[in-house]
């Protein structure tokens, strides 16, 4: 297992946010997160990228503890998280945007590489490697703020809402875009609102409620699941 | 496109260099009187201080409310050692600035954890704190009777069989404060071109996009906090040995919002807007001094007027004299957008 989380539970003050989740994730799958507002999606993403720390449980990697472990140490460890609403640096340029992403690491050659690589999965990044962050649309922010994840080269990617505020016809492109990251050997957990695309795109999921894990199966199964069918799919 | 920013450049290294040279030969212009020099030295002085607080809110995005502490630390650093030990400013100098570092790691290390106007306060607090501590410990600073006396800044070279020169009047501090700005600004330049600085960048713009590019917030924050110090106190220090007399209320809250002022007008983060800053208020500011009287008004109340040139700026200018170029950029693109309506209704017509 690459990733597990044993009964985590992390509060804000008072508020229970999650109140004992299990999850895990193995080597080269795409898991997904799926569930509505406020029901601890993203606060499962920022325990285990390390800026919360839980109250009780434990967040395994690799088979290690890492709830004690200083995030920056987390990113170095290979856990990189895209946080929720494209928060890439917006009055640096792009090419410094992704220098920041690979700022944890000294080779040079290895870095120039990873920047013609992401360039070839978004093109339009290269075009733009001289604007600044905040001058970028929404759709060129978000594949600027999933490119600058990359540049630290994760193992495992932890991607909050990439499709939020996007157009649906870019929703498709980034997640093309996410099951090709995944297919050069990243593994991916992904935290989504639009569970219909997210099932479509992973090979397991979890449904969360309130803090608690609701449901798990593989996507097929949850795609067909009546009760996924009716809270979240629409039907 | 290429070729127009090339002269660009050079216009603006023709600039630096004119500006420099007149800084230079300045002293010898013909309206330049010992006041003048001596508002000169002050216009320096606030520029390595305000270049030194820049890399707290300017750089990093923290607002500081206490970066007086920090020069008056370095200020009594200068004269204690001076009065006591009859130091050399050549030693003094390296002491102040690690002595001003030490006392930003040490408010520093437990506080940027705050965050916003939390850590605000705090630093506020220490300004008033070193204050009061200036004031109380009598055995220590004399309190508020001052430290007067202090040694002026000399060149020594008797040790080696050379001559001893002093400095006296305004010239030769006009000199030092030059090269002290030379150097604050080429460290500047280099800080903010290196890995620390794209590190503060990314912190400024976004902390949980810092973190998740790896960044130790923290770490950085305290580095930040600790450099900001310590110019703070060289500049203190320069301060101690030119002005040779000291008293706590130099270091009284109102400099710090002072200092932090010529940041926010010069345009904060931008080195260049930074020192226009400092020229622009402590140039009005001198000017006010010799007006007010003659209009019949205290001379306090020229803090009015900076309330009321700060409240023009947010107004006219929000982003300051000269921002930094992003920032710039995303104020010419709201303003293109307000002109590209007009042409509009022109063609209809």
């Amino acid at each position: 297992m690459l990733l597990e989380l044993d009964n985590v539970k992390t509060y804000y003050g008072n508020i229970r946010a999650l109140k004992g989740i299990s999850i895990e994730v193995d080597k080269d799958e795409i898991v997904c997160l799926i569930g509505g507002n406020g029901a601890g999606k993203s606060t499962t993403l920022m325990t285990i990228s390390g800026v919360l720390t839980p109250v009780e449980g434990d967040v395994l990697y690799k088979g290690q503890s890492i709830v004690s472990v200083r995030p920056d140490n987390i990113v170095r460890m290979g856990v990189c998280q895209v946080p929720e609403g494209r928060m890439i640096f917006p009055l640096l340029t792009v090419m410094e945007n992704l220098d920041l992403g690979a700022y944890l690491r000294k080779d040079k050659d290895g870095i120039n590489e990873d920047i013609d690589r992401v360039f070839g999965i978004f093109p339009v990044l290269r075009e733009r490697r001289k604007q600044h962050g905040g001058t970028l649309s929404g759709g060129e922010q978000q594949m600027l703020a999933i490119a600058r994840a990359l540049m630290s080269r994760p193992n495992l990617l932890l991607l909050d809402e990439p499709s939020l505020g996007l157009a649906p016809i870019l929703v498709d492109s980034i997640f093309e875009t996410i099951r090709q990251i995944n297919e050069q050997g990243t593994t991916i957990l992904l935290v989504e609102q639009n569970a219909q695309l997210a099932l479509q795109f992973s090979r397991r999921g979890y449904v969360i409620e309130t803090g608690e894990i609701a449901l798990s199966d593989t996507s097929a199964e949850l795609l067909n699941n009546e009760e996924v069918k009716k809270a979240y799919l629409g039907e | 496109m290429g070729k127009l920013r090339l002269q660009d450049l050079t216009r603006g290294g023709k600039i630096r260099i004119g500006l420099l040279a007149l800084a230079l030969i300045l002293p010898f212009l013909p309206f330049v009187t010992d006041y003048v020099l001596h508002i000169a030295i002050l216009v320096l002085l606030y520029m390595i201080l305000s270049l030194g607080l820049n890399i707290v809110p300017g750089f990093n995005g923290l607002l500081d409310l206490g970066y007086v502490g920090f020069y008056g630390i370095g200020a009594y650093t200068s004269g204690l050692l001076t009065y006591h030990f009859g130091l050399s400013f050549w030693v003094i100098i390296p002491l102040a600035f690690i002595n001003g570092a030490i006392w930003g790691i040490l408010l520093g290390a437990p506080t940027l954890r705050l965050t916003g106007d939390y850590f605000a306060i705090v630093t506020f607090g220490f300004s008033e704190l070193v204050v009061l501590l200036l004031t109380n410990e009598i055995w220590l600073t004399r309190g508020p009777l001052g430290l007067p006396g202090i040694d002026v800044v000399s060149i020594d070279l008797t040790l080696f069989g050379g001559p001893k020169w002093e400095f006296i009047g305004e010239l030769p501090y006009y000199y030092l404060a030059i090269v002290m700005v030379l150097v604050t600004v080429f460290v500047m330049y280099r800080i903010q071109d290196s890995r620390l600085g794209r590190a503060w960048f990314a912190i400024r713009d976004d902390e949980v996009a810092a973190v998740s590019c790896g960044i130790n917030l923290l770490a950085y924050k305290v580095i930040a906090f600790a450099i900001s110090a310590a110019f703070g106190a060289v500049g203190g220090s320069f301060f101690a040995r030119w002005v040779t007399f000291l008293s706590p209320d130099m270091f009284k809250f109102w400099e710090s919002f002072l200092i932090l002022c010529m940041i926010v007008l010069g345009g904060m983060g931008n080195i260049w807007g930074v020192m226009i800053g400092a020229v622009v208020l402590v140039s009005l500011s001198e000017v006010l001094r010799e007006i007010l009287p003659v209009l019949g008004l205290p001379v306090q109340v020229r803090f009015l007027a900076f309330g009321l040139i700060m409240v023009l700026m947010m107004r006219f200018r929000p982003a300051g004299i000269m921002p930094i170029p992003a920032v710039a950029a995303k104020m010419r693109a709201g303003r293109v957008k307000r002109k590209k309506v007009k042409p509009a209704v022109g063609i209809k017509k």
